[in-house]
């Protein structure tokens, strides 16, 4: 495995996980959401390339899919260590997985990298199917839920939470890891790795540059809404209250 | 819930995506950073070590700098950052603004070619901090009058002398002072361990207690000849750096009183009088509409000095009226917002109080308020009022 191998980092550009989610009509109000962030899991994605870079893999071509305001997430990349950015542009924000998949794919294809890395889920729509369902459609082998990945020889040894303790999996490439959070600390930008992802160009790709042709989609949202009002807590004082709170532990919340 | 910067005309679109990106660094830093340590920092008193750490592999000081591995940034990029530090705590940004301004900003403008490659670099990174000794126990306003000497002594200068009110001055590794040599100011470099030269901290603060405040004392204390900065003679030097410090200060104050606006808006949504939010109240939201009207307008002239500084085309009294009105107006905002805090206003689960102490020393130093409205009565009358003498 030489360093002209590439780690291709998928990367969506989501409402920033504090900012306040309205819904206006049966849809969430997109305008309405001041801050936009890069979804949290892939930012451990793309920590993880860097650090796999670091220790003398290839270079990390971060990929998005979106509109044009997509592109901030590649230049937050570029400021922190990307090495080449692709935006797959498309106007059409409503794709459905699948779609998305294709086009994803079709770039990480363009890039021949054959090592992919990713959230293992976003954090607006959590359907957590980008990853597993890239390496169906490439025939890479899936790796889901990884907190971290090094190089072992001609393979890769990745770690992540198994039910009785951390699992190590070793796999060859061509395959995708979609990353949970893990331990890993992600590292701030810096005025001088700003500076450089300003200069670094975006290359802008359309779903026919790409070969795809989208297609009709199976699927619709019907309809956003909010989760339902939280019920106000319960305030209990002194200690004349302890079998009544002790009831409520067990018939009510099932707690004990 | 993530914070929002209080933006009501969009100064955000007129910005580079550079500085934009510049503002989120450091906004992000703050809040993961700062503001869950600050009480602590305030408690303790004292700046902490990693925060510069931090803040140097940011790459932030000396911001609007070129070369010596100075970051380069534009003056609005500059700004930003003053903002969004003071919005954590006015004491975090004046370390920047000293290290940045008044200690790299002298050396890199009036200093030799050696002294820039010996200094800039390491400061640039936060590996050396500097402070700027100007202010004397009788010479604050009135600096002109220091009676800090240096002499020439052949193959050396001996300084003599004290400085107060030094903000880093403990934690400093340099220090640029101000002192005069044969009746004429100058600047100086002195070093930490240079012998007669000690810097003992002032305790007790009310203000700023996240920030080192010392006094430098120069005791026949000798530094090398090449430690003059040969570019500057007179008040021109040290009132240049002030000019940068006061321009980082009026952006600073914006990001104060983004703070105490945001947390009143919250409170008032949340604390409920007479069955009913108190924002419902006309009183309370003429004191929110007010906050909004006049951050809004320190925003537009901090913006507006900062595109000046950036084509040049600025002159010193327009600085001067943008530290003095922004920092009214915050100092005014923090007030207003503790009073709608009621007394939740006075804990530090609420940053208004700090703030507010904060201000009070942002009002007076780097030019008084007072002394900032004679600059401004000076330009407008051609009369000078500082001094009874002519």
């Amino acid at each position: 495995m030489g360093t002209e191998m590439g780690v291709a980092v998928l990367l969506k550009l989501v409402p920033d996980t504090t900012a306040k989610i309205t819904v206006s009509g049966d849809r969430v109000d997109e305008a309405s959401i001041g801050k936009w962030a890069t979804s949290p899991y892939d930012e451990y994605a793309l920590e993880c390339a860097i650090q796999l870079r670091e220790s003398g893999y290839g270079e990390i071509v971060a990929i998005t899919c979106g509109k044009a305001e997509s592109s901030k997430v590649l230049t937050d990349a570029a400021a922190v260590g990307a090495d080449s950015l692709i935006h797959i542009m498309v106007e059409d924000d409503k794709l459905d997985s699948i779609q998305i998949q294709s086009l994803l794919s079709a770039a990480v294809k363009y890039s021949k990298s054959e090592v992919v890395v990713c959230g293992k889920q976003a954090a607006d729509t959590n359907s957590g199917s980008t990853g597993p369902g890239i390496a169906s459609l490439l025939g890479f082998s899936c790796v889901g839920s990884v907190s971290t990945i090094s190089q072992n020889g001609e393979s890769f040894l990745a770690s992540r939470l198994g039910i009785s303790g951390n699992e190590e999996v070793e796999v060859s490439a061509p395959c995708v890891f979609t990353f949970d959070k893990g331990e890993t600390e992600l590292r701030r930008p810096n005025v001088r790795g700003i500076m450089m992802a300003k200069k670094k160009p975006i290359e802008v790709l359309s779903a026919s540059d790409l070969g795809v042709v989208i297609g009709e989609s199976g699927v619709t949202i019907q309809a956003h809404s909010s989760p339902p009002e939280k019920s106000p807590g319960q305030i209990f004082q002194g200690a004349a209250s302890v079998p009544e709170v002790v009831g409520k532990l067990r018939d009510e919340a099932n707690v004990i | 819930m993530a914070y929002e910067a209080l933006d009501f005309y969009d100064i955000d679109s007129l910005l580079t995506d550079e500085e934009r990106m510049v503002r989120d660094m450091v906004r992000d830093w703050v809040e993961d950073r700062v503001i869950p340590n600050i009480e602590e920092a305030c408690r303790e008193g004292g700046f902490p070590d990693e925060w510069r750490v931090e803040i140097g592999e940011m790459g932030i000081l000396g911001a609007p700098l070129k070369g010596y591995g100075c970051p380069g940034l534009s003056y609005i990029a500059y700004g930003l950052i003053c903002q969004e530090l003071e919005r954590g705590d006015s004491g975090v940004r004046s370390f920047a603004s000293v290290q940045g301004s008044l200690a790299m900003y002298p050396i890199w403008d009036f200093g030799s070619e050696e002294q820039k490659e010996k200094y800039l670099p390491k400061m640039a990174k936060g590996e050396l901090v500097g402070c700027f000794g100007l202010t004397e126990p009788d010479y604050g306003s009135n600096p002109g009058d220091m009676i800090t000497r240096a002499e020439d002594s052949g193959d050396s200068f001996i300084l003599n002398g004290a400085k107060m009110w030094i903000t880093n001055g403990s934690n400093a590794d340099l220090a640029v002072v101000w002192a005069k040599l044969d009746g004429v100011i100058r600047g100086f470099i002195v070093e930490k361990g240079d012998i007669g030269f000690s810097a003992p901290e002032m305790k007790g603060k009310h203000s700023l207690k996240a920030s080192v405040t010392s006094e430098l004392v120069f005791q026949d204390c000798e530094i090398p000849k090449d430690r003059i900065l040969p570019g500057v003679k007179g008040l021109r030097g040290p009132f240049s750096c002030l000019n940068n410090a006061r321009y980082g200060i009026s952006w600073g104050a914006v990001g104060s009183a983004q703070s105490c606006f945001n947390s009143a808006r919250e409170y008032s949504l949340s604390r409920i009088q007479f069955g009913h939010p108190i924002a419902s109240f006309q009183l309370v939201q003429n004191k929110l509409s007010w906050m909004l009207r006049e951050i809004t307008k320190g925003q537009l002239l901090a913006y507006h000095m900062g595109k000046k500084k950036d084509d040049g085309s600025w002159i010193p009294e327009q600085i001067s009226l943008a530290k003095m009105n922004n920092v009214d107006m915050a100092l005014e905002i923090a007030r207003m917002s503790r009073e709608i805090h009621g007394a939740n206003g006075i804990l530090d689960e609420y940053p208004v109080m700090r703030h507010m102490a904060n201000l009070e020393s942002v009002k007076t130093y780097e030019g008084t308020h007072d002394i900032h409205n004679l600059i401004l009565g000076r330009h407008i009358t051609g009369i000078q009022s500082f001094t009874r003498e002519s």
